[in-house]
């Protein structure tokens, strides 16, 4: 498979949209979105949880290639806290409760787009990563807050 | 070069404590486009256990956490600290 890339990044883009999907970049994926210069395999995306949302985000995968059976889609439509796929043009990991954030409604208030692509707020990215609390999100910490002085001064200028 | 002050022009000067190389690579990175940032970003390389399955959902991430650590090799940085 290969690797996620912006051809791919604007499908996603287009095909969660005319689906109505509601949904966020997290991660390191969000972080390189603002900008953050690091490396990654996957996107992980932030999606509201309802059944709505979760069967608009099935139709929307299944556009874009993932191979969903009615189980894989009734996850989805059900919310499971993690879903990961690995069965479609690139890897994506879908959370409806990341750690670290209450709900969804509040990192969407504090998004930011970029290029039309909805990301979480630098803030709850490294919220999040700092309540998962991995060996390597204690790796990558640092450097994401160092990153977010930038951002936020950049943003200023 | 060690000792010496590394006084290159920067758009905004380094955060305190921050290392200057970091300051550097985001300037750098502010440079490029969204297309050039994602490029060299995203890259694929194989993680043992973790691509071997198309499909896993957890009904918590309290339960995905668990599975990562007892299933994925240490050093792929997936467990908790």
């Amino acid at each position: 498979m290969a690797a996620f890339d912006y051809p791919q990044a604007l499908e996603i883009r287009g095909a969660l949209a005319r689906h109505g999907v509601r949904y966020l970049f997290i991660g390191k994926a969000g972080a390189i979105l603002l900008g953050f210069p690091d490396t990654t395999q996957d996107a992980d995306l932030f999606v509201d949880r309802s059944a709505e949302n979760g069967r608009a985000l099935a139709a929307a995968l299944r556009e874009l290639g993932f191979v969903l059976t009615e189980d894989h889609a009734r996850d989805l439509e059900r919310g499971k806290d993690f879903v990961q796929l690995k069965n479609g043009p690139f890897d994506v990991d879908i959370v409806f409760a990341p750690d670290g954030i209450e709900r969804f409604e509040d990192a969407w208030q504090r998004r930011v787009e970029v290029e039309g692509f909805p990301v979480c707020h630098i803030d709850d990215i490294i919220a999040s990563k700092a309540a998962a609390n991995r060996v390597k999100d204690q790796e990558s910490l640092p450097r994401l807050r160092s990153f977010r002085e930038y951002w936020l001064r950049q943003r200023r200028t | 070069m060690k000792g010496v002050p590394d006084e290159r022009p920067r758009s905004l000067p380094p955060e305190e404590g921050s290392p200057l190389q970091w300051w550097d690579e985001f300037e750098a990175a502010a440079r490029r486009s969204l297309e050039t940032r994602l490029r060299y970003s995203f890259i694929r390389t194989y993680k043992p256990v973790l691509d071997d399955a198309t499909y896993r959902a957890f009904d918590s991430m309290e339960s995905y956490r668990r599975w990562c650590e007892q299933s994925l090799p240490d050093w792929l940085g997936y467990g908790r600290v």
